[in-house]
Formats: C-alpha cells, sequence, structure tokens
C-alpha cells in the first residue's frame, strides 16, 4: 500500500511497519571560467543529473528490508545507467548491535553515505578532496555485511560505531577507453569502520571520530595493438608481450573527523591520508605507491526557514616528490546558498575559486597535462532538486 | 539653625533593621505569590506522553532525543519504543524539537533525509494534531510522542522529562 505517510499515519488503526517509499530528481548546471570540472563545464554542461527512489519496509521490530535504484549523469560518468545504490537486510539485535546484509553505502568520514543526498546538505558539492564525486563507484558502497551500534555511556556520551567488509562492484564499462580494454575489475577485499563519539550536554551535537578502510582494486586490462607496439618499439616490455596487463591497487584510507551539528548551526572539519599503491605486471613502470593528503573546513547556517548560506574551504595534496607545482594540489574555496521553496524542493546556487590542477581529468581536458592547465580558475553552480 | 540631635549608631542600625526585614519580607511574599501562579496558570510548552503501561514515569532528555531520532529503538524495560511526531509546521514540534532533540525542525529534518536516502532508516510517522497523537500513543505499546501542554492526554501517562 504506497499512500503517503501522514496521511496514511493519521488513519485509525494506522500501523507502524508500512512500507516507506521517497524518492528524488535533480538538475544541476555547471560553468568553469576555464578548465572542465567534472563535465565539459567550460562551454556551460547540464550532465549533473541525479534520480533515486528507495522502498524500505520494517517487517518486524528488529527486521527490516530496503533498496535504492539510482541513476545519474556527470560528464562522462553515469550516463543515465539504472543501478542499485543500496539493498539490504537488518536485523537489530539490541541498540548496541545490530547486522546488515546486501549493498550498504560505506561509513568513510562523516558524509560519504550521504554523498548522493542533495537535500541532506546545503553545498552543491560536497568538499571534493574528502568526498570526490568521480570516485563514487569505488567509495560509496559495498557488497557485504555490516555490524553496527550505538551505545550511551553514562556521563560521557555515546558511542555510534560501524564496521564492515566485503567487495565493491565496479561497472567496468565505465572504465573503457579507445587505448585500453578492461577484461576484469575485482575488488577482492575491502574491510573498515568508523567510530564516532556523541558528546554529552552540554555539549550537544559535537561529535568527533575517525574512520578506516582497507582495498584493494585488481584490474586486468587489455592494450590496442597500437598501443602494445609502441610500448614494445620503447622497450618497456619485450617483444612478445600480447598486449595483457595486470594491475594491482592496494589502498588504505584514513579520516579524522570533527562535526558540529546544533540547532541551525552546522560545523565540520576532517582531515585524511590516502595511501595507495600501484603494482603493474609486465613491469612498464617501477611500483608507486602515493600519500594524498585531503583536508577541508566546512561551516553552514540555516538564518530562516528558506535561506542557508554556507562555505567551505577544501585541500588536496599529492605527496609526490619534487616541486609542489599545480598539478600536485587542488584548493577549493566555495561559498553555496540553499533555498528551500516549500518543504520538497530546493534551489542551490554556488561559486568555487579554485587553484591547481590536481583533481582535474586530462580526458575531459583535450589530454592537455595538468601541468599545464590554468592553476587558477572558477566554477558557478545551479542545482535544483524536489523531494519526498 | 538648630543642629539636629545626633543619633548614636547602634540605635540607627537597630532603627533600620526591622525596615529592613519588613522590605525583604515583602519582596519574598511577593515573589512566593508570582511563583505559583506562573507555575500553576501557564501550561507547559509541551508534554511528553507514553503509552499507559509503560512502566517508565521519567525519562531523560538524551534518552528521548535518542529515541525520536532512532538512535535507541527500546525501552529500558525492552518494549519496543514507537516514537510518533507531528507536522512539521507545528508549533508544539518546534518547540519540542528546540528543546529536547536541541535541534531546529529543518535541522531534524535533514537529519532524516541523511538516513533516508543512504538507507540507514525511516522517520517516525507524523500526525496532523495532538489529539491524533493521543490515539495514536494509547493504541500502540511502547508509543511516545508529545503534545501541546494544554492539550488533553486521554489515557496516555505523561512522562517528566529531566536533564
Amino acid at each position: 500500500m504506497l499512500l503517503s505517510r501522514r496521511a496514511r499515519a493519521d488513519e485509525p488503526g494506522f500501523h507502524p511497519f508500512s512500507l516507506e517509499v521517497h524518492g528524488f530528481v535533480s538538475q544541476g548546471f555547471m560553468l568553469s571560467s576555464s578548465n572542465n570540472y567534472l563535465t565539459n563545464s567550460r562551454r556551460g554542461s547540464f550532465e549533473l543529473t541525479e534520480v533515486g527512489i528507495n522502498f524500505t519496509k520494517t517487517i518486524t521490530d528488529d527486521l527490516s528490508v530496503g533498496m535504492q535504484l539510482f541513476m545519474r549523469d556527470l560528464g562522462p560518468v553515469g550516463n543515465y545507467k539504472p543501478l542499485f545504490d543500496w539493498f539490504y537486510l537488518d536485523y537489530h539485535f539490541r541498540d548496541w548491535l545490530g547486522l546488515r546484509a546486501g549493498r550498504t553505502k560505506l561509513p568513510f568520514g562523516l558524509y560519504n553515505d550521504q554523498a548522493d543526498i542533495d537535500a541532506a546538505r546545503v553545498p552543491v558539492l560536497l568538499p571534493q578532496s574528502v568526498y570526490p564525486t568521480t570516485q563514487r563507484d569505488y567509495l560509496l558502497a559495498q557488497t557485504g555485511f555490516e555490524l553496527y551500534g550505538y551505545q550511551r555511556l553514562p556521563l560521557v556520551g555515546a558511542l555510534d560505531y560501524r564496521a564492515y567488509g566485503g567487495t565493491i562492484f565496479i561497472d567496468q564499462t565505465t572504465l573503457a577507453s579507445s587505448a585500453v580494454t578492461v577484461k576484469k575489475i575485482d575488488v577482492p577485499y575491502v574491510v573498515g569502520g568508523r567510530l564516532l563519539w556523541r558528546a554529552p550536554t552540554p555539549l550537544d551535537g559535537l561529535s568527533l571520530g575517525g574512520s578506516a578502510q582497507l582495498l584493494r582494486i585488481d584490474l586486468d586490462l587489455g592494450l590496442n595493438p597500437a598501443t602494445s607496439a609502441a610500448l614494445a618499439q620503447a622497450g618497456l616490455v619485450p617483444a612478445t608481450f600480447d598486449g595483457n596487463m595486470k594491475y594491482r591497487l592496494p589502498a588504505f584510507l584514513w579520516v579524522g573527523s570533527l562535526e558540529y551539528a546544533a540547532h541551525d548551526i552546522l560545523l565540520a572539519a576532517e582531515y585524511s591520508r590516502w595511501h595507495v599503491g600501484l603494482d603493474v605486471r609486465p613491469p612498464i613502470a617501477p611500483d608507486q605507491h602515493q600519500t594524498q593528503t585531503r583536508w577541508y573546513v566546512m561551516g553552514s547556517y540555516r538564518a530562516a526557514s528558506w535561506f542557508s548560506p554556507g562555505a567551505y574551504y577544501s585541500v588536496l595534496q599529492n605527496g609526490v616528490a619534487g616541486p609542489n607545482t599545480r598539478n600536485k594540489y587542488q584548493q577549493d574555496f566555495a561559498v553555496t546558498t540553499r533555498f528551500d521553496i516549500n518543504q520538497n524542493w530546493l534551489v542551490k546556487l554556488e561559486g568555487h575559486y579554485m587553484r591547481g590542477t590536481a583533481a582535474l581529468d586530462p580526458v575531459l581536458n583535450s589530454n592537455i597535462p595538468l601541468g599545464d592547465l590554468s592553476r587558477v580558475w572558477a566554477v558557478f553552480m545551479a542545482k535544483t532538486t524536489a523531494y519526498f | 539653625m538648630p543642629k539636629h540631635p545626633r543619633v548614636p549608631e547602634a540605635l540607627r542600625r537597630d532603627a533600620v533593621r526591622p525596615i529592613r526585614r519588613a522590605v525583604l519580607a515583602c519582596f519574598v511574599l511577593a515573589l512566593a505569590a508570582a511563583l505559583p501562579a506562573r507555575a500553576g496558570d501557564a501550561p507547559p510548552e509541551f508534554r511528553v506522553i507514553a503509552h499507559p503501561l509503560l512502566p517508565a514515569t521519567s525519562v531523560e532528555r538524551a534518552f528521548v532525543a535518542d529515541v525520536f531520532l532512532k538512535n535507541v529503538t527500546r525501552w529500558r524495560n525492552d518494549e519496543a519504543a514507537r516514537p510518533v511526531d507531528q507536522r512539521l509546521d507545528a508549533d508544539v514540534r518546534r518547540r519540542f524539537s528546540d528543546s529536547v532533540l536541541r535541534r531546529s525542525v529543518a535541522a531534524v529534518k535533514t537529519y532524516w533525509q541523511q538516513r533516508i536516502f543512504s538507507g540507514r532508516g525511516v522517520p517516525p510517522p507524523e500526525l496532523e494534531s495532538d489529539e491524533a497523537v493521543v490515539r495514536y500513543v494509547e493504541a500502540h505499546p511502547g508509543a511516545i510522542g508529545y503534545i501541546s501542554g494544554a492539550a488533553p492526554h486521554g489515557k496516555t501517562k505523561v512522562l517528566t522529562v529531566t536533564p
């Protein structure tokens, strides 16, 4: 029975175990002063679309199931292909211990599991240093198991914790290019967890914690004959090279989080380090290990029921040896406004002042090396979302 | 001009002391008269009500907040807790939200958007009126809601919320 929550709730005999249906539709626009960012933004792009609908059914006090269908288009990513964003069965043994099985959002930092939810935040884009939207397919959800719980502690607040293990489904068609065929992509494991301390009165709204994640991505690639021949000619591979390559990308990510959310104020800061390795066979390049430093500070304030301004400063720094050239960092100072037209419809306007090019996609920028793109640039974004 | 006779210091203190006492007594009496009148005549901004069979008579504010944000799903006697909200634009919801949840109604709405679309849960049902909340709480074991201070609470149990 798919009825609105309020109407049904007011009926005599309303039962708390009902089927909940919620959804959203978002459409945005991006324009950048120079470099193409996320989409072909220099000329102005409407390729900023998100649609989702979910169903949640509480079967008993302790057992519930749910699923969400989601599709999006963000430049070269998504292309309106619908997918199961999440689905789960959840058994709640006690408040301090619950079990989820299925595809669940990854609790990395404060907002990773909410990255798609435009209605749940003030900015259009979350700080991209810690929540890169182009890497959504790798970082947003895992398929496996999750243990979670919430435990109030006498006098000292409460602990909110989640631990998970499983794999990540990656659609290999999203990685195809003319030079390379992705033959197989596999995430043999992803494990991690998040622990948040919720402060007691009088510090209500203060949260402090950390998250960590360990994973490995295995790729079997096939190079096209021209690329294989070029590598052989350069002496990087044997003359008998058949074009098949194996990539192993082990990664360890962690983030420390601090948030104050009380009444109409939200203040947040997070600091993260991502250690990523690259192991290529045959070894056309030496094995690489890179550490990225990512952090941001963010604030927003609900000035009126219809108006919330906000701002953040977000920094990505690639830890590569040598001079700190523009392709090794990206600094993003964003100012944003959210207008709630009514209880189910909002409009956002946002401006970004950028320095550096580390998070740009060369493919979107005519394969120009990142070091040759504009160092200082700006982005304007507008987005509207309806949700229920 | 004749000089006023000089009053000894001790005598002056003795004369002033009863006046001070009288003023202080009047002030205390006035305050005492005013306070019960305010507490007795003006209803509280809201009352938290629960199913009549619930053994608890008082609950901590933080516990109530956890129940309404669904961080906690059971009463201490292991009965499932079933919170029920009021409309987003209801005055009583605004007062309850500010006072107990320590968040604005809009911030609570945002909290539930985060939970709904990340698959972490759904909000309590929203009912249209105090009367609907009373009916719901009466009918569902473990239910907890809030109503305007002056609204009749029917057969539900009014809980004392402690800081």
